[in-house]
């Protein structure tokens, strides 16, 4: 008797229409300015700030969050120590996580982050407020760039701004259950 | 029972401000999605693309459902088929047992939804927390979701409110979306940092690297998983994409079609688990198989679920989702639903005024309403017609198809409306298309003895 697997693609095989040939993905191109980075990144409440050099992250850091005890990072040197075994309290506790954006996409402020820069899979998100670094000549110009310059990895996210919902009357309300801000120096 | 759209979307009409209410809400949602698709110049070709993808997809479903199964398992995660709903739910009770869970998180999922997944786990004991907020808030109010991407837009924040102070302990009449998502936001960590097993939905599975992505605004998908020991990924069959590239076409269309964001929040690809984690994918047929034999309407599985085109439809927007009991409503539902059960949503299709708008804004060119109109006439054909369209549409065949009686109803229908009194020709008893609607003042003559008269001799 035929598993369940097998009678599901048996009856895809019978019910499939003929082959259809798949298309090149034309070539489309975009700004991939900084500029026009920086604008779209504005438009979905993330927050870009430039600097000079990286040593100029954690004054930034500083000023943004004069307040916070429990900084988790892997540029500055953070006041907590977070890794891939850190136990489950630690990591709801950290306030603001400062991590590296492997590239930044033009047309809509997302950023790459895989895994490896993550530190702990959970930090970008549990984190009560992210920052991110992000080399200023890293930017592709659009979704399809992004794609041939990423790879799946284990996991891996674009993040595009804070955690926001609109599911009470269509009010946008910043900081739903991850990240409440979203800072990227531009370093 | 079969579903009477009408008779539950007169319920909703009733009242009349929150009708208007809802129906500018979601135009709202349109006109953000236009402001987002114009500004992409390459638009209408991405539709295209996005399109022969998906096409070329169900034409080798069988083959990238093989590819993916491969490189998922050698990934490391798990692969499961299920025939049914009822397959797909034992697969993840036998997944809970197995690992002695009781704390579980489930991120959005109408495949999750389809299947009646909350239900059947909590007969068996196990209770699942939904983390989407909206979907939070209709769970509290024991409601099914009444849209795809906004479960919870039939909702005032006033009933929010309400729902919250009594399930969280906000403050009666807090009514504040600021302070209320604030309130589900602490309430809604401590459930992920707990928890055991989180479930998530499919938003594209890639056959040639076997990841799945995942979609949030909230970012409730990754707070779940990366906290959990185990992930439980759903899919129907049909959420298959060829290549890793072509991701780069479907993350420029969903978003920009659903709410008029350039790009969710939260892209997430799942690939493999952390060590020592487990990972799960169910993939669900729940007659996708029979659908992709249905020449006429087996493009409706090019879908991805942005809902634009229940946002731009004239009915859904006035007559709410609820209207159309079934998971997925509004134009796409209604090409989906008569394909499980004919006689059930026989009502659906007819829940349109074929305008076409939906098929205008579906990003992956789904002919929707061309669909809508095809399952027409089978419903109409198999006489699953309700008695009083059947006789309706017998009588006006009849009148239609024969010029004596055709020229004689035109003559009664004129002095009717001419000389009987408007409470008779508009009653809603007697005339239902009255309703709402006023008929035009009848012409002195048909048209074809207008003709007559004036044309060139």
């Amino acid at each position: 008797m035929m598993n369940v697997r097998d009678r599901i693609l048996s009856q895809i095989k019978v019910n499939k229409p003929s082959s259809l040939a798949l298309n090149e993905i034309p070539v489309f191109m975009g700004d991939d300015s900084l500029t026009n980075f920086k604008k779209n990144l504005e438009s979905i409440s993330g927050q870009p700030i430039e600097v000079n050099s990286t040593n100029e992250v954690e004054s930034i850091v500083n000023q943004l969050f004069p307040s916070a005890k429990k900084i988790a990072s892997s540029i500055i040197p953070g006041t907590v120590s977070i890794d891939t075994s850190s136990d489950l309290v630690s990591l709801e506790q950290v306030e603001v996580a400062v991590l590296r954006g492997e590239f930044g996409v033009a047309e809509n402020g997302a950023i790459w982050l895989p895994e490896s820069n993550m530190i702990n899979r959970s930090l970008p998100f549990i984190a009560q407020y992210l920052v991110l670094v992000l080399k200023k000549n890293d930017m592709v110009m659009n979704m399809h760039k992004a794609y041939e310059r990423c790879r799946p990895g284990n996991y891996g996210s674009f993040i595009a701004g804070p955690s926001k919902t609109a599911d009470i009357e269509q009010s946008l309300v910043i900081g739903a259950h991850g990240a409440r801000s979203l800072t990227v120096i531009l370093d | 029972m079969s579903v009477n759209h009408a008779s539950s979307a007169n319920t909703f009409n009733r009242d009349f401000d929150r009708t208007t209410w809802h129906d500018e809400s979601l135009w709202f949602v349109r006109q953000k999605r236009d402001k987002a698709v114009f500004s992409v110049s390459e638009f209408q070709q991405l539709r295209e693309v996005a399109s022969n993808i998906k096409e070329h997809t169900l034409s080798s479903l069988d083959h990238y459902l093989i590819e993916f199964e491969q490189n998922a398992l050698s990934n490391g995660v798990h692969v499961h088929w299920a025939a049914n709903a009822q397959e797909h739910n034992q697969i993840i009770l036998d997944i809970l047992k197995q690992n002695k869970a009781t704390r579980i998180v489930k991120s959005k999922s109408m495949l999750t939804e389809e299947c009646h997944l909350n239900p059947f786990l909590k007969e068996n004991g196990f209770d699942v927390v939904d983390t989407d907020l909206g979907e939070r808030i209709i769970q509290f109010r024991n409601e099914p979701p009444s849209h795809i991407v906004m479960p919870a837009i039939h909702l005032k924040k006033e009933d929010v409110g309400k729902t919250f102070h009594e399930h969280l302990g906000t403050p009666a009449n807090e009514k504040d979306p600021q302070r209320l998502t604030e309130a589900a936001r602490q309430h809604l960590r401590e459930k992920f940092v707990a928890a055991e097993v989180a479930i998530t939905g499919v938003n594209f599975a890639i056959a040639e690297t076997g990841s799945v992505v995942v979609c949030t605004n909230e970012g409730n998908a990754d707070l779940g998983v990366t906290f959990a020991k185990v992930h439980i990924a759903c899919m129907g069959i049909e959420k298959i994409i060829p290549k890793w590239q072509h991701l780069g076409v479907f993350t420029r269309v969903l978003a920009r079609s659903a709410t008029g964001q350039p790009i969710t929040t939260y892209t997430s690809h799942f690939t493999k688990p952390r060590d020592g984690n487990e990972m799960h994918i169910v993939i669900l047929d729940n007659g996708r198989t029979q659908q992709l034999g249905r020449e006429d309407f087996r493009n409706s599985l090019k879908c991805i679920r942005c809902a634009a085109c229940m946002n731009t439809c004239p009915v859904f927007r006035r007559s709410g989702g609820h209207s159309y009991g079934f998971t997925v409503p509004g134009p796409i539902g209604s090409i989906l639903s008569p394909n499980l059960d004919l006689k059930k949503y026989s009502a659906l299709p007819f829940a349109s005024t074929l305008c076409g708008s939906c098929s205008d804004v579906c990003p992956v060119k789904i002919d929707i309403h061309v669909q809508l109109y095809k399952w027409r006439q089978i419903i109409s054909k198999e006489n699953a017609l309700p008695i009083s369209k059947r006789w309706s549409m017998k009588l006006l065949s009849t009148v239609l198809s024969r010029h004596g009686l055709y020229n004689l109803a035109g003559k009664i229908a004129r002095f009717t409306l001419r000389w009987m009194p408007h409470s008779i020709t508009h009653n809603t008893l007697l005339n239902s298309w009255a309703k709402s609607r006023e008929l035009p003042h009848p012409p002195k003559e048909s048209f074809g003895t207008w003709y007559q008269k004036n044309k060139l001799k």
